[in-house]
């Protein structure tokens, strides 16, 4: 069938040329690039769906093109600005909206949509993924593939050390509290099983932001031009993350492998983690026992991060193109649609309209864990972004990494860090 | 009597000059195969063996259907062959030329000229990615196998060493074929040439491996599956979020890098020798 219709397309498309030129003044050329960021089936969910787009509106022609890791994208979507044929469309990461606007290669989704309509729908989205997609009063980024970080635990291993394997730790002290009793060693004194694992590699800001935000503080203003990170609450956050290993020895030392958490909590070697709702579905198919899933824990309040990507529209853009880049992205986060995305990936979907469609209901029903994460944005906070964001970020990073090996200790490493940022930030203010 | 024994007492004598220098070639031929090792484990068993080493763990072959299932390797193989040979092959010409023009005539700037040749080794090619993009769009080549391989073309590195070998080899030979009546074309052709084979051989491999591995520029300057090489299609794997399937990873990485594992070991005496008498090291 499929081949059929491609057929019908090449010889419609040939006689459309023999006609003329006609049929490409009509039709709307859109370049889409896009990311991979969790393993499975992103990919080819992401292809399907443009696909179905086009088939469904022959006036436009959408390319798909797939661009790596974020940080590939960032760089292919910004040669491609600079050298002068950007995309039309872009799924970026969030927190690269001030370097997008910086560099002066995207334009806010209100110049192109200017109806009463199209008002209500950029309202229509969770504040909590809102927070990093506009400011100065505009909308830059539409909330597509987002997520925040939740805490997985192994009912299993909570029956075995007498814990209620319904209820995650609700607070830090009992996350100090649960994780002593699930510690296990053997007789040699080696621990065979942590009590938590938050993984701290490449980039430990990100699961540090769930602490700072339970201890009632963000890392940056909303402009983009302060961070707070020498702030006693933000100091006091990574004193407790060192504490899980230096004090209460219920997290394993030193840096802690993101890629291999998963892995680590399949097998047994922990029995909480703190990672991405990215790996619902993985987690779902892959775990050999019961497990559960927690917001993070609170200290003042609950508090945890959003991360994930956003839909840019590009500058260089026609009128045409950037009405129907408009058009693609409405079409892509309605419910149905965004339904089926949510349900392949483990994303929490942006909207509250895509969690009361038929699919989404019956997807929760069978799988509650799905809500914690949509329940938990009542406390999200923006993740940390700034402008000269790549910077910024890896002085908090290396700072972080210097705390948690023991290099420094928590206070002198976030001073330092601070100074830096301000020297960065300064000219932005 | 004592010619009898004293090769008897060397052969036992203890060579620690020897014996050191085994262990350590031992040594570092280890550490180098250990991640390769891994790398097989971890593709050819299950999952769930992934950490953990038991010889009588089963043994699979799923993780390369899911591998090879993950994106369109055949197609993106054959672009990556196509990309490499073409490269190769553009290089061994305009290399070749340029450098019988460095190492055997004299014409007015050649000084210059070659410094300028000499300059391009210490630009990296990543800080031209913009100006190389504009370039292509000008060119209207963005999207095209030509445009991953053109400004890699004329490789300083590939004049500088031809160069160097075609300087060593004795003039008389060269004044042997001109008496003999051949052309300048022919010298070349029938004289130099022959005689550069290993360092064609050796420059070959570092050139086609360079490029068999080269992902960012690849990445930006291609969109469509049948423009991209294969390392755009490992880089599916690379999704760290969702936890690392170590062992379908590294099936991956033994498919696309297998067809470059396979050539250096049927061809590894003559690659050998011909670093040795090239001096590439």
């Amino acid at each position: 069938m499929k081949t059929l219709f491609r057929s019908l397309c090449v010889t419609a498309g040939a006689v459309a040329l023999s006609a003329g030129t006609l049929a490409s003044a009509y039709a709307v050329d859109l370049q889409f690039y896009f990311p991979v960021a969790v393993g499975g089936k992103a990919a080819e969910t992401i292809q399907a769906l443009t696909d179905e787009y086009s088939a469904q509106h022959k006036d436009v022609n959408i390319d798909a093109i797939f661009a790596g890791s974020y940080q590939d994208t960032v760089t292919k979507a910004l040669t491609a600005a600079r050298g002068g044929k950007p995309p039309q469309l872009s799924v970026i990461l969030a927190v690269d909206m001030f370097t997008l606007i910086d560099e002066d290669v995207i334009v806010p989704f209100d110049d192109a949509a200017t109806t009463d309509e199209d008002k209500a729908w950029l309202n229509s989205f969770y504040p909590a993924f809102m927070k990093n997609s506009q400011t100065g009063g505009k909308t830059y980024g539409i909330p597509f593939q987002r997520s925040t970080p939740v805490l997985y635990y192994n009912k299993e291993a909570f029956k075995e050390a007498g814990l209620d394997p319904e209820k995650g730790p609700a607070t830090w002290e009992e996350m100090v509290e649960y994780g002593k009793k699930l510690v296990k060693k053997d007789a040699n004194g080696n621990v065979t099983r942590w009590g938590v694992r938050i993984p701290s590699s490449g980039f430990p800001y990100w699961l540090f932001q769930g602490l700072a935000a339970a201890n009632g503080k963000v890392l940056a203003n909303a402009d983009g031009n302060v961070t707070y990170f020498d702030d006693p609450a933000v100091v006091e956050s990574l004193e407790y993350l060192v504490d899980l290993n230096k004090v209460h020895g219920i997290m394993a030392p030193g840096i802690i492998e993101w890629g291999a958490t998963p892995k680590a909590f399949f097998e047994g070697q922990t029995a909480m983690m703190w990672t991405s709702t990215g790996n619902l579905t993985n987690v779902r198919t892959n775990a050999p026992f019961d497990f559960g899933v927690a917001m993070l824990p609170a200290k003042l309040s609950r508090g945890a991060p959003t991360g994930g990507g956003n839909f840019f529209i590009f500058k260089d853009s026609s009128d045409e193109q950037k009405r129907a880049a408009l058009d693609f992205v409405k079409w892509i986060t309605a419910p149905k649609q965004s339904a089926e995305w949510t349900i392949a990936t483990g994303y929490v979907a942006p909207r509250a309209e895509t969690w009361e469609t038929e699919k989404m209901k019956a997807y929760t029903a069978d799988f509650p864990p799905a809500l914690v994460a949509r329940d938990q944005l009542e406390y999200a906070v923006p993740e940390l972004s700034t402008y000269q964001n790549q910077r910024v970020t890896k002085i908090l990073n290396d700072a972080l990494s210097a705390a948690i090996t023991g290099e420094k200790d928590a206070s002198t490493a976030l001073k330092e860090a601070q100074a830096k940022a301000d020297a960065i930030l300064k000219e932005y203010r | 009597m004592s010619e009898q024994t004293l090769p008897r007492t060397r052969s036992f004598r203890f060579n620690w000059d020897k014996t050191l220098n085994t262990t350590g070639a031992w040594v570092l031929a280890l550490l180098w195969f250990l991640p390769l090792a891994y790398a097989i484990w971890t593709a050819f068993h299950p999952a769930l063996y992934e950490v953990r080493f038991d010889l009588t763990a089963p043994l699979t072959l799923e993780n390369f259907t899911k591998a090879w299932e993950a994106a369109p390797f055949a197609r993106y193989f054959l672009n990556t062959v196509l990309l490499v040979t073409g490269i190769l092959a553009g290089q061994f010409i305009l290399c070749t030329l340029a450098a019988y023009a460095f190492a055997r005539f004299d014409f007015p700037g050649k000084t210059v000229l070659f410094t300028l040749v000499l300059l391009q080794l210490l630009v990296m090619p990543d800080i031209l990615i913009v100006e190389n993009y504009k370039t292509m769009r000008y060119l209207g080549l963005v999207d095209t196998i030509t445009a991953i391989a053109l400004p890699y073309l004329a490789s300083g590195f590939g004049i500088f060493l031809l160069r160097q070998t075609f300087m060593t080899i004795p003039k008389e030979l060269e004044d042997a074929a001109r008496l003999e009546g051949c052309s300048i074309l022919g010298v070349l052709w029938r004289v130099y040439i022959p005689l550069a084979k290993p360092t064609y051989l050796a420059y070959g491999l570092v050139s086609v491996s360079h490029h068999w591995n080269n992902f960012l520029w690849p990445l930006i300057i291609t969109n469509s599956v049948e423009t991209r090489p294969v390392t755009v299609g490992l880089q599916v794997f690379a999704a760290a979020d969702g936890g690392l399937e170590w062992s379908v990873i590294n099936a991956a990485t033994l498919l696309t890098s297998g067809p470059l594992l396979i050539a250096f070991l049927l061809f590894q005496r003559q690659f050998v020798q011909s670093f040795i008498r090239a001096g590439i090291k």
